[in-house]
Order: structure tokens, then C-alpha cells, then sequence
């Protein structure tokens, strides 16, 4: 416990962020340094915060740049909805540029609708002004008497979060500030202003898909981000948020019909989205309303072709809602797909039952175990003093008979 | 909820209401015109399944100026030479023209009866696009729709109850002339609220509801669940008594520094603790080669 040298303490302590040590790693990285993305460790792609930082250890340390997130909606659409301005909202913080695409409400509606960023989260070193937590009270040494060492670190969640400090955290129930929304640039396409003229050339695709892919790529090479493009000091990721294709309101009737006449609409529009995302500096979150699409094959073919895909099914309005099992959670999260980039074998995750829940801060995505079944009716013959040692202490008369105290 | 409801639908809300074959939603989508007629709003109807007359039959129609029945149930699709209003007309277009053509200053409520006749003979696409646009547009206020969910595939019924606000699943109920109504309500804030009641109605197509089993409502906080209290029936004293708390609180624990050297130490915190390293020769550790002596 030496007292620190002022002199050297105070310089360095301004240079160093809190969460990393002086151990610098020698690096002549190749690849561009854009603010808000990291390489992966498991393949050294690119990778871009979805905003929900359990999400992200799922799909393998973040969202590769050039793929596509398909999202299939709950049956309210509002889960899937968060977690699609989750992803815009961490693209206004990195500042990262916004495509948002929408036929039900208008984007900007959506974009005022971000939840609003916890930026002080990160106990930031003022040598000057003690660092404050967003929710202690204002005399923090006296709030914690013994672990006081700990006072400035922040509450980390252990609930399937990767270590370093990647993506941010979200307070839903306030919007993002106005200064910091007008800051991201943010480019929209709502589908009735876009009224297509109906389209001579017979293609697969509907004129709505064919203009929402125009207008895509109108952006990504007017503004710069394609690959192709002559490599700038400066480059940026587009964020594309597509909510809800394949709904009645894009004219395809692919979740009215059993047998839907424009069957190949959706998926050639994946495919053309999926060739775009790859030859440009973007990622995609597409969100599907799978449960109204009733032929199962034709939604494996989506799954297919898009690289990441997870399903949403919220428990409000079905009969497990009242299940005891899944009390404390607000849904199931299951996943479909994970991609496997530049690779033979993906990155499995290693637990397939998973829950998720939305707090106020935190969309958290748990492992759903059973808990131990410790009731009395279980037959324990083997294992008759161990069951005696757990309930002696708590009600205790029913115990066993090998025990007695 | 249901009581609520009939008291208003916010603006720019779609009500639907899905019946089956074993119980009639016509009735209670009749109670909603009455509630509605009895707010002084303006009412536009549009008829397909059953004759006017019919449709008349029990409501108020004393106020023949705020009543507008577009009888759609001699011509739907437009055989005759002048048919009062055929399915075809169900475009947002025409439909603005049909609530202008009454001017009243209050906006209008527009009653369908049924969607499903509409979904028969339009695109299910194009349904929904007209019914989006009517949410939007400024011309109607609220939209009433009466859907029979077992005339058409599931995909359909789903994606035209997708775009409801409000949605009202009635079903017979155990005893004569109660019904069961399942109610969903989406609110402006994503909250999804859920209730399911017993109801009947009256001659006058009033409501009476006989009992409610309503589930909570989903909150965006942490639900406050009741915790037994463990401490309860101990045979040892687990709690303090004030004078002990006094003396706890007094107690000086060892290692605890005074204010000033503990801020010291917290600002300092990254600063005193700092480990300057510079590999050297030791750390080219090759972990297929540990001892450095195969030559390779």
C-alpha cells in the first residue's frame, strides 16, 4: 500500500482508460480501423455490435460486417422491434450511418423511438471530480463500507457478456437525446411514398422489394461505402434496419397464403440483399414475421439465406406464460443459424436453451435451466442423508428418518 | 377492457372483431355502432354480408343523419348498371370521396361488415394497404372490421389481425346466451395488454359483463413477486434489536481508512497499481518447442 508518486500517477492515470492494462499487443493490423467495430478473435473478421451485448456473445463476438441478421418476429412484433432499435441506436453511438426501411410506420418514428445510451456506465477516470455510478447516490464511499476498492467499477452483468467493453447499454425507458440522434446521418425509405408504377419487365421480384434495392444501392455508392470504391483515410459502416419484410403491407402475400403466388419474392430479394452486403462496408438486420408465414420450407430457404438467424417467441398471449418454469423471463430465444465466414465449421452456441428477458437496462439472453427439484414426492433412496442435510434446516419435520438432531 | 373499448377507440385505431360460425360477432359489432351513435359520431357502414334492413335492426336509427349505410349486399361486384357500392370501391380513394360526400365536422368511425366478404374478392395485400392508409389518412377516425376467422386460411386471418390495435376473439360461452370474449390491445407504446371476459348482450345490443378473468399487464419493470419471509419461524433470532444496530454500526472494522486516504487511493486507483513490462527474450515462449531446442 505505497502512496502513489503525484507527478507520475497523474499523467499516466489521464492516458489509460480504466478497463485496459499497460500490456500494449505489437500490431501492424491490416485492417482499416473504423470507430464502434473490432476484429473477431475467432477468424479476424470485422465485427459490429448489435447493441444487445448478450446477443453479440451469441453470434460469436459481435455481427461480421457484410452479413445479414435475420430476425423472425414474436407475435406482437415487440421484441423483435427493441432489439432492431437496439441496432440503430449502437450505430448512432459509434456513429455509424442508418438506412432504416419501413412500410408500417415511418422511419422516422422509429428513429425517435431509440432508447437513450448509458454513457457514463464506464467509470471513466477524472483525476479532478469524483467518478459517479448512474445509480448510486452521491456519497458513494459511504456506500460501500468494505469492498469501498470496488466503488468505481462498473456493475457488470454476468449474464453471457464477453469481458471487454464492446457494445453499450441501452436505458429503454427514455429516448435518445435529440443532440446526440441528429448527429447520425441517417438515410429512410417508407414504402407508400415510394408508389412504384406497376413494373413492365416480369421479374420474381415485386416492385416493392426492386425499389427498397434500388434505393439501397443508390446509398451505399453514393456515400462511399462500397468495397470497390478507392480506399479513403476515413470509411464508415452503413447499418441497414428492414423492418418487417414479407409483411402483407410490401404487397407480398407470402404470410397471407398457404400457397403464396409471388413465392420467390423474398428470397430473391435476400439474395440480391445478401450480394450487396458483401461487396460493401454494411451489415443488415432484417426482421420477418415468421409466424404468419405458414409454409415451413419456403421460411427454411429464408434461414438459409441470410447468415445469422435467431427467433424470437415472446410468452405473452400463449399458454406458457403462466408456466413456472418461465416466470422470470419474457420469452424464448431460439437460433437458427449461424454463419460460417471464410470457414469449414461454425461456432456453435454451446447452450440451446435460452431465454431472454428486457430490463430496463439490459436485454439479457440467460441459459434456461430447470431448477433442482428438491420437493419431498422425488424418491431419493440412494441418496437419503443428503436429501435429510438440505430440508433439516428448513422445515424440517418431514425430513427423513435417517437423521435426527 | 371490453366496456372501455366500447367507449371509444383512440384515433386511428382498427378494432377487429373475429368471429366463428358457432357465434355471431354481428351483434356485438351492432352494440359498437350503438355506443357509437350514442357519442354523437358520425357512423358510415359499409354492408356486404346481410341485407340493410337487416343491419338496421335494433339500432338507433333516429338519427338518420349520422347513420350512413352503404349497402353493398344487392350488387356487391357491380353486375347492374348502378350498383349503391361494390366491393371494388374498397380503395382508399373511393372511400374518402364516400365519408365526404356527408360533411359533418367530427371525423368518422367506419364500420366493416365483414372484412371477410372483402378478402374474398381483393388481394389480401391490397386489403391491408386500403386498411393501413384509413389509419393513417386523416378521413376516418377508427376503423371497426368483422372478421369470420374460419372462412380463410390462417396466414390471412393472422396478417389482417397483425395491423389491428385491437382485436376482439368471441367465442360461445358455457351457459345460453353468454359469450366469451377474448381481447388483445395493442397500446401506442408496444405495451400488449390481454383480458379475456364473459359478456351478454341485451335487446338494445348493450353489454353486460358478467365476469372478468383478467391476466396482468405486462410491464416494462420488474414485477414486485411476494418473497416468504425466511426469517419467520426460526428457533434462533436472525434480526437485531435498535441498540445492536448502534453498536454495529459503531463498530470498527479493521482495514477501513479514513475518507481522505480512501479517495486517494480510489483516484489514484489505475495510476499505483500500474505494471510497466517490456517482453523479452524469455516470453518468445513456443509452445511446440518449450525448451527451445529442436532444430527445426
Amino acid at each position: 500500500m505505497a502512496a502513489p508518486l503525484s507527478s507520475v500517477s497523474k499523467t499516466s492515470a489521464e492516458r489509460l482508460p480504466f478497463n485496459t492494462t499497460s500490456f500494449q499487443k505489437k500490431t501492424r493490423s491490416k485492417l482499416i480501423s473504423i470507430p464502434g467495430t473490432r476484429p473477431s478473435v475467432q477468424n479476424g473478421q470485422l465485427l459490429v455490435s448489435t447493441g444487445v451485448t448478450s446477443l453479440d456473445y451469441l453470434l460469436g463476438g459481435g455481427l461480421a460486417v457484410g452479413t445479414v441478421l435475420l430476425i423472425e418476429e414474436d407475435r406482437y412484433d415487440s421484441y423483435s422491434r427493441m432489439i432492431l432499435k437496439y441496432f440503430l441506436a449502437e450505430g448512432v453511438v459509434c456513429q455509424h450511418e442508418l438506412f432504416v426501411a419501413a412500410a408500417q410506420d415511418n422511419p422516422d418514428d422509429i428513429i425517435q423511438e431509440l432508447p437513450a445510451p448509458i454513457l457514463d456506465d464506464v467509470a471513466i477516470h477524472k483525476p479532478v471530480e469524483q467518478p459517479r455510478l448512474p445509480c448510486e447516490p452521491p456519497d458513494n464511499l459511504d456506500a460501500m463500507n468494505i469492498a469501498w476498492r470496488y466503488q468505481n467499477l462498473p456493475k457488470v452483468q454476468s449474464a453471457l457478456a464477453s469481458s471487454s467493453r464492446f457494445g453499450h447499454y441501452y436505458d429503454v425507458s427514455k429516448t435518445m437525446e435529440p443532440e446526440i440522434r441528429q448527429a447520425a446521418k441517417f438515410h429512410r425509405f417508407y414504402l407508400p411514398e415510394h408508389l412504384a408504377q406497376p413494373s413492365t419487365t416480369h421479374s420474381p421480384m415485386l416492385e416493392s422489394y426492386s425499389a427498397l434495392l434500388k434505393s439501397l444501392q443508390e446509398v451505399i455508392h453514393k456515400e462511399g461505402f462500397d468495397l470497390a470504391a478507392p480506399m479513403s483515410k476515413s470509411r464508415n459502416i452503413l447499418r441497414v434496419g428492414l423492418h418487417s419484410l414479407g409483411s402483407t403491407l410490401w404487397g407480398d402475400d407470402l404470410s397471407c397464403h398457404d400457397n403464396p403466388k409471388h413465392r420467390h419474392a423474398l428470397t430473391t430479394f435476400l439474395y440480391g440483399l445478401r450480394a450487396l452486403m458483401r461487396s460493401s462496408l454494411s451489415v443488415a438486420v432484417v426482421t420477418v414475421p415468421s409466424h404468419l408465414i405458414q409454409d415451413r420450407a419456403l421460411m427454411g430457404s429464408i434461414t438459409r439465406l441470410c447468415d445469422n438467424a435467431i427467433a424470437l417467441e415472446s410468452f405473452k398471449g400463449s399458454e406458457r406464460e403462466t408456466n413456472p418454469l418461465y416466470k422470470d423471463y419474457h420469452g424464448l430465444l431460439h437460433v437458427h443459424q449461424v454463419p460460417h465466414l471464410n470457414c469449414l465449421a461454425s461456432q456453435l452456441p454451446d447452450h440451446k436453451d435460452l431465454a431472454f428477458k428486457l430490463k430496463r437496462k439490459q436485454f439479457s439472453i440467460e441459459r434456461l435451466h430447470l431448477p433442482p427439484d428438491l420437493s419431498e414426492t422425488v424418491s431419493r433412496v440412494s441418496r437419503g442423508e443428503l436429501a435429510g442435510a438440505t430440508s433439516a434446516c428448513g422445515s424440517g419435520t418431514s425430513g427423513t428418518k435417517h437423521l435426527d438432531f | 377492457m371490453l366496456t372501455e373499448l366500447l367507449q371509444g377507440i383512440e384515433a386511428g385505431g382498427f378494432l377487429v372483431i373475429q368471429d366463428s360460425c358457432s357465434y355471431s360477432g354481428r351483434h356485438l359489432l351492432k352494440s359498437f355502432i350503438n355506443a357509437a351513435l350514442n357519442r354523437a359520431e358520425v357512423v358510415h357502414v359499409l354492408g356486404f354480408d346481410v341485407s340493410e334492413e337487416e343491419l338496421k335492426d335494433g339500432l338507433r336509427t333516429s338519427d338518420t343523419q349520422r347513420l350512413h349505410i352503404h349497402s353493398a349486399y344487392t350488387d356487391p361486384l357491380g353486375w347492374t348498371e348502378r350498383p349503391a357500392f361494390t366491393v371494388h370501391q374498397f380503395r382508399l380513394e373511393d372511400l374518402t370521396d364516400l365519408v365526404k360526400q356527408t360533411p359533418h365536422p367530427k371525423p368518422a368511425t367506419l364500420i366493416i361488415d365483414s372484412l371477410s366478404w372483402i378478402l374474398r374478392h381483393v388481394t389480401p395485400p391490397a386489403v391491408c394497404k386500403t386498411l393501413h392508409q384509413l389509419r393513417k389518412g386523416g378521413a376516418v377516425r377508427a376503423v371497426i372490421g368483422l372478421l369470420h376467422a374460419d372462412m380463410h386460411q390462417r396466414g390471412t386471418v393472422g396478417s389482417v389481425c397483425h395491423l389491428a390495435t385491437s382485436l376482439i376473439a368471441v367465442a360461445p360461452g358455457a351457459k345460453g346466451d353468454e359469450a366469451v370474449a377474448k381481447i388483445t390491445k395493442r397500446s401506442k407504446f408496444r405495451k400488449v395488454m390481454q383480458d379475456e371476459e364473459i359478456f351478454s348482450l341485451n335487446g338494445d345490443f348493450t353489454v353486460t359483463i358478467h365476469s372478468k378473468r383478467s391476466n396482468p399487464e405486462q410491464n416494462w419493470n420488474d414485477a414486485e413477486e411476494e418473497q416468504v419471509d425466511p426469517t419467520a419461524e426460526l428457533t434462533f433470532n436472525l434480526r437485531l434489536s435498535d441498540s445492536e444496530l448502534e453498536a454495529k454500526k459503531k463498530l470498527m472494522l479493521p482495514f477501513v481508512f479514513s475518507k481522505e486516504k480512501k479517495k486517494a487511493l480510489l483516484h489514484s486507483g489505475p495510476g499505483s497499481g500500474r505494471i510497466l513490462y517490456e517482453p523479452d527474450a524469455n516470453d518468445d515462449y513456443d509452445q511446440e518447442d518449450p525448451d527451445d531446442d529442436l532444430d527445426v
